[in-house]
C-alpha cells in the first residue's frame, strides 16, 4: 500500500538534516555531508531497480550531480531530503530506460519508479535495512571485510581471492563464513 | 563421502547463488545456512568503495569550480546572471533570409516575434522569436557569421499538430510523429526550407527532473561525440548527465548542461552528419568562464565585452566548431 507522507513538524533528526541541507545551500562544499548520509540510500534505491552495477553507479552518479546543481531551488517543508532524491533517482531511471529503449526497441512504458512519497512503508524498511547492512560491512575486521568486497562486489571465485590474499583456499571460506556469520547476528539484533 | 563444513556449505550455496543471480531458490542445506546465504544475496547490491570515493571527489571538483567560477566580490542578493525571458540554450541560426525564417517559425511552431533589430539594408541584425517557454535567435548570415544547418529538439504539447504546421509552413518531411520511436515520446523530423532539422516531440513516458522540460534544446550531432563531455565540463563547468554508450564507447544519447539550462549530444553515424551550430548560453560570469574555456582548448572568436543591451558577453569556437555566445546579464535595460 502506498504511504503518503504529509509535512511533519520535523524530528531532531529532521532538524539535523534541514540543518545540513541549509548549510550545502549556503557552501556548496559542505555537500559532502548530505552525500555521505544519502549514499548508500541512493545507489541500494537505483541498484535493486536495473539490471547491472554500471548503470546503478552511473545513475548514482547523475542523481547526486544534479542534486548539488539543483540545490539552491530546494525548499525545505518538513518532508525528508531523501523524498526529493528519490524523485531526482525516479526520474533518472525513467530516462535510462527511455534511453535503453530506444536501444533494444522495448515497450513505451517505462517500469514502476515511485517517488518517495509513493514508497511503501516496506520498500523504505528494505532500503534502511540495507544501508544498515551496507554500515556493518565496512566495520567488520579488515581480512573478512576484504574477502566480502572481493566475493560479493568483485565476484572472484574462492580460489582467486585465495591467490590474491595469499591464504588457503579454507581459510578464505573461513573468513567469509564468520564475516556472514557476524552480519547475520548484527542484523537480528544480537552477538556474533 | 565426507561431510562438509558450514564453511563449505555455505560456500556451495554462495557459489550457486552468484552463479545464477536471478534464481531465487538455492540448493538444498540447513536452514541457518540458508538464512546467512538469503542476506549474502543482498551483498551484490554493495557500492564499490573506489566508485563511491571517486564520485566524492568528482563532486568535490564541481563545487569548487563552482567557486572559482563565481562572481566576486560575493554578493549579498543572488545575482540574476541569466535574462528573466531566457531559460535555454537558445540556437543561434544565421540564414540567408531572416525575415522569412521568423515568418516560418511564427507559423510552425506558433512562436512570437518578441525583438527585430534591423540593418540599414533591411535585413536583419539580430531578433528573437519565443516559442514555449524557450528562445530561439536569428540573424541573416554574413561573411563573419555563414549559414550553418543546425537540429533542434522542439518538446511541444501536439507534436502531430505543430508537425503538420510546419509542412504547411514549408518544411519537407522527414518522418511524421509516431509512437514506436524508441525514446518514447511522439516524435517525428522535419526539414524547414532553410535546412535546419527540427525533431519534434511531445513527451509521453517520462516525468522531468526538478529542473523541468525546455520547449527548445540544441541538439549537436558530433564526431567523436565523447570527447565534448570532458572539455564542455572542463570549459564551461557543464554536467553531462544521462550519458548513454554503445558497447564500443559511442555516445548514442548525453544531456549536457550549463548554468542550468541544457543540451543534447550524439554520435554522427550515417545519414546523419556532423552539425555544427551557433549557441548562446548565459552563464554567471563572462570573463571567467571565456578563461577558463581558452585553458580548456576553446579558439577565441570575441574576447569579453560590455554590449549596450546590457549583457556581458564574449564568444569562443569549441573543438567541434561550434560557436558558443557567452553572456551574463547585467540587470541593464534592453533595447
Amino acid at each position: 500500500m502506498a504511504v503518503r507522507r504529509p509535512a511533519q513538524k520535523p524530528s531532531p533528526k529532521g532538524l539535523d538534516e534541514h540543518l545540513l541541507v541549509r548549510a550545502a545551500q549556503s557552501d556548496p562544499a559542505k555537500f559532502d555531508a548530505l552525500y555521505e548520509l544519502y549514499f548508500h540510500r541512493v545507489y541500494y534505491f537505483l541498484s535493486a531497480r536495473v539490471r547491472d552495477r554500471a548503470t546503478a553507479e552511473d545513475l548514482t552518479s547523475e542523481v547526486f550531480h544534479k542534486a548539488l546543481a539543483n540545490l539552491p531551488n530546494y525548499e525545505w517543508r518538513g518532508a525528508p531530503f531523501a523524498a526529493w532524491l528519490f524523485r531526482i533517482a525516479s526520474n533518472a531511471l525513467a530516462d535510462q530506460y527511455k534511453r535503453s529503449s530506444r536501444e533494444h526497441s522495448l515497450p513505451d512504458d517505462p517500469p514502476e519508479t515511485s517517488t518517495h512519497q509513493d514508497l511503501s512503508s516496506r520498500d523504505l524498511e528494505a532500503i534502511d535495512h540495507q544501508v544498515q547492512l551496507f554500515g556493518l560491512v565496512n566495520k567488520l575486521p579488515a581480512a573478512q571485510r576484504r574477502v566480502i568486497y572481493e566475493r560479493f562486489v568483485d565476484q572472484r571465485t574462492i580460489r582467486e581471492i585465495a591467490d590474491r590474499l595469499k591464504k588457503s583456499e579454507g581459510a578464505i571460506k573461513q573468513l567469509q563464513f564468520r564475516a556472514l556469520q557476524t552480519l547475520r547476528a548484527q542484523m537480528e539484533g544480537g552477538h556474533a | 563421502m565426507p561431510k562438509r563444513s558450514p564453511a563449505e556449505q555455505l560456500d556451495l550455496a554462495i557459489s550457486a547463488m552468484l552463479a545464477r543471480p536471478r534464481q531465487r531458490s538455492m540448493p538444498r542445506t540447513s536452514p541457518s545456512i540458508a538464512k546467512i546465504v538469503t542476506l549474502a544475496r543482498s551483498l551484490r547490491d554493495l557500492p564499490r568503495p573506489e566508485f563511491r570515493s571517486a564520485l566524492k571527489a568528482d563532486l568535490q571538483r564541481r563545487t569548487s569550480m563552482k567557486e572559482a567560477a563565481a562572481p566576486s566580490p560575493a554578493p549579498k542578493k543572488p545575482v540574476q546572471f541569466r535574462r528573466p525571458d531566457f531559460p535555454n540554450i537558445a540556437p543561434y541560426f544565421l540564414v540567408s533570409g531572416a525575415p522569412k525564417f521568423i515568418e516560418f517559425l511564427v507559423f510552425a511552431f506558433e512562436g512570437t516575434e518578441r525583438i527585430r533589430v534591423p540593418r540599414p539594408d533591411g535585413a536583419i541584425m539580430h531578433a528573437e522569436v519565443a516559442i514555449g517557454n524557450s528562445v530561439i535567435e536569428l540573424g541573416d548570415a554574413n561573411e563573419d557569421y555563414p549559414q550553418r544547418s543546425m537540429t533542434t529538439h522542439l518538446y511541444v504539447p501536439d507534436a502531430d499538430a505543430t508537425y503538420a504546421r510546419a509542412l504547411k509552413a514549408g518544411a519537407t518531411p522527414i518522418h511524421a510523429p509516431t509512437d514506436d520511436h524508441p525514446s518514447g515520446d511522439r516524435w517525428g523530423e522535419a526539414k524547414d526550407p532553410f535546412g535546419n532539422t527540427w525533431y519534434i516531440a511531445t513527451r509521453k513516458s517520462w516525468t522531468p527532473g526538478p529542473e523541468g522540460v525546455l520547449t527548445v534544446q540544441p541538439y549537436l550531432h558530433l564526431r567523436d561525440a565523447h570527447n565534448m563531455i570532458p572539455f564542455i565540463e572542463a570549459a564551461f563547468g557543464a554536467q553531462a548527465t544521462g550519458v548513454h554508450k554503445s558497447p564500443d564507447g559511442l555516445v548514442r544519447h548525453a544531456t549536457i548542461g550549463i548554468a542550468g539550462a541544457t543540451f543534447e549530444i550524439d554520435e554522427a553515424q550515417g545519414e546523419v552528419q556532423p552539425t555544427q551550430s551557433y549557441l548562446h548560453v548565459y552563464v554567471p560570469d563572462t570573463d571567467a568562464v571565456y578563461a577558463q574555456a581558452l585553458r580548456a582548448g576553446a579558439t577565441a572568436v570575441t574576447p569579453p565585452y560590455t554590449a549596450p543591451y546590457g549583457d556581458r558577453a564574449a564568444a569562443v569556437s569549441d573543438p567541434f566548431g561550434n560557436t558558443w555566445f557567452l553572456a551574463t546579464y547585467l540587470g541593464a535595460g534592453r533595447p
